[in-house]
């Protein structure tokens, strides 16, 4: 008969190791070269370069993925968001609901979606997009576009973005960095990133 | 332990003066002789106008500030003549562009105006009852008593929780849990005591002017009624305004309501507003305000505000962003209303590039694809280098052939 306190050891060992199992959404490396699932996705991407994977998810499909920190450099993939979900998570369903991805949403509108949430999620002050045009993303058809916006820390930020949709889902990354040296700095990164991505059949 | 006797005498002092409102008899009184330029006294005082003048230097070079030469004189001169020529110049007034309803008062003198504040204000008289309440946390100098209300409540909270820890007694440890539900919930009636007085003392700038003293009740009527066009189009439970919750900062917005309208002078109802004037000085904003507001995700108050503005006329800008409001939220009916309001901006001001395009999505969406694609083709004629052209020519090809 095994004694009690091996059978509380045997049981801190087994939940231990189910807490390693699951905790892949720790924060972590995306080595160069070393192909990455978004967010166990179908969305896949080759990282040309390393980058860090943030713990910090906005929603369960997202993933955050920095150089520096995410309020220097920070690259969101929205990977497969379905009809009638928003884009990241509610902080309150009831009291403060956020914009909807729908399905029947023609591309040129996937901006003023970002656009609604950030304005309501993030507290945004002010978001202009300052260009908007076609670009083949994943092998679909999408929209390439870029936009200014102020976030609550009152830096001013630009950022560039990706999107499609793909199978009635949304699949989209974006880029924001502070307008004052980094977004330069880091932009070429992103999009050598963006470049690789691609979605698995 | 004077402070508690200092801090319950001015509670006292508080509720009362609110209290006499509610019997609706006497007005405001007219405010109290100003006692000229003022400069911060004791350690205190010093301390807390240096950290002030510090956020300030930072609120100067804020990116949210919107440094438009005349709308900012318009909004000091409101002030200026709400409060007098004497007690404005300690005052430094700064429009952000946060789409919120607020205004905020530091120690020093630093005013922040929202431009939410800016959008729902209607008349003059409603943005002066406003300025006119935040001066009065100045003019009493609220910010510092509220600090010095704050620190004497948690010294002896931790005095009492030291105390408490040295004494094993089940009893203390209770006595202690009670003790801090006291101190804090004084503590956050002190502060909405103080939003009462300085809701007098704004009134009272009101009622010694020339503008309708009213209307500062009228600023809380209207809030209500856009709280509630927001619970009723999310499908939430109508919300109760008169409740106070333990940590209200503020006054409930009812009560607020109730006791303006009852602290202003009878004898000022003939009084103009100036709307026209307010009207005159918002124009080159109102349109980019609305826009922030939309976006924010809230139908049913977004939809109230644009309805307030219109009383005064629709004009294409109006029809433009409450098209644009339905189309966001993106409903098949949303679409067809959508459609409906951007043709009457048109019908208005056929060159609104902005409605063309709205128009031609909402009826693409629709299913009305043929009608959709001439408005967008209109669209890219009256903005032939749109930021999003190249996107409104794909889509054109697209779906269809182009006339």
């Amino acid at each position: 008969m095994i004694p009690l306190t091996r059978h509380i050891r045997i049981l801190f060992f087994a939940v231990l190791l189910s807490l390693c199992s699951s905790s892949v959404f720790a924060n972590a490396y995306r080595e160069k070269d070393k192909q990455a699932k978004i967010a166990r996705t179908a969305m896949t991407v080759l990282p040309p370069r390393d980058w860090n994977r943030l713990k910090y998810r906005p929603g369960k499909y997202t993933e955050v993925w920095t150089l520096d920190g995410e309020q220097l450099n920070e690259v969101t993939f929205y990977a497969g968001i379905q009809h009638g979900k928003p884009i990241v998570k509610e902080r309150n369903k009831k009291h403060s609901p956020l914009p909807k991805f729908k399905s029947n949403i023609l591309l040129m509108e996937i901006p003023e979606l970002l656009e609604g949430t950030y304005r309501a999620h993030r507290y945004v002050g002010n978001f202009t997009l300052t260009s908007a045009k076609p670009h083949v993303f994943l092998g679909y058809e999408g929209v390439y576009f870029t936009y200014n916006f102020t976030d609550r820390d009152e830096l001013p930020r630009k950022g560039e973005a990706r999107a499609t949709i793909a199978k009635d889902k949304l699949y989209m990354v974006t880029f924001d960095a502070p307008r004052l040296h980094y977004f330069e700095r880091t932009i070429g990164d992103f999009r050598s990133l963006a470049d690789t991505a691609a979605l698995a059949e | 332990m004077k402070w508690i006797v200092q801090f319950s005498l001015a509670v006292s002092f508080a509720v009362s003066a609110s209290a006499a409102s509610k019997k609706k008899t006497v007005p405001a009184p007219p405010p109290p002789p100003y006692a000229g330029a003022y400069q911060p006294q004791g350690v205190d005082e010093i301390g807390l106008w240096r950290e002030d003048d510090e956020r300030e230097r930072k609120l100067a070079d804020s990116p949210l500030l919107i440094r438009d030469e005349s709308l900012n004189a318009y909004v000091r001169n409101v002030f200026c003549s709400t409060v007098g020529l004497d007690r404005c110049n300690s005052v430094r007034i700064y429009v952000v562009r946060v789409p919120v309803f607020n205004a905020t008062m530091t120690a020093n003198g630093t005013m922040s105006v929202y431009s939410g504040l800016l959008l729902r204000a209607r008349t003059e008289a409603e943005l002066a009852a406003v300025l006119g309440h935040e001066f009065g946390h100045f003019e009493r100098r609220h910010l510092l008593e509220r600090f010095k209300a704050s620190r004497k409540s948690t010294d002896l909270l931790s005095w009492a929780a030291v105390l408490t820890s040295m004494s094993r007694s089940r009893q203390l440890y209770q006595s202690f849990d009670m003790l801090q539900f006291s101190v804090l919930g004084n503590y956050y009636r002190f502060g909405r005591n103080q939003e009462r007085e300085a809701d007098i003392l704004g009134i009272g700038y009101l009622n010694a002017g020339t503008l309708l003293p009213q209307a500062a009740s009228r600023v809380w009527r209207n809030l209500i009624l856009e709280a509630e066009a927001s619970a009723a189009a999310r499908g939430l439970k109508k919300p109760d305004f008169d409740r106070i919750s333990f940590f209200s900062s503020h006054p409930s917005r009812g009560e607020r309501a109730n006791y303006l309208y009852a602290l202003a002078a009878p004898d000022a109802l003939g009084r103009g507003e100036g709307a026209e004037r307010y009207a005159e000085a918002l124009a080159p904003w109102i349109t980019s305000f609305l826009d922030d507001q939309i976006a924010l995700n809230d139908f049913g108050a977004s939809d109230f505000i644009i309805g307030r503005i219109a009383e005064s006329g629709w004009t294409a800008d109006l029809w433009r962003v409450r098209g644009d409001l339905y189309r966001r939220r993106g409903h098949q009916r949303d679409l067809m209303n959508a459609a409906d309001f951007y043709s009457k901006a048109i019908k208005l001001n056929p060159n609104l590039a902005a409605a063309q395009r709205g128009l031609g999505l909402s009826l693409i969406k629709t299913g009305r694809k043929s009608e959709g694609i001439s408005a967008l083709e209109e669209y890219l004629q009256l903005k032939p280098n749109a930021s999003d052209a190249a996107m409104i020519r794909l889509t054109i090809s697209s779906i269809g052939e182009p006339k």
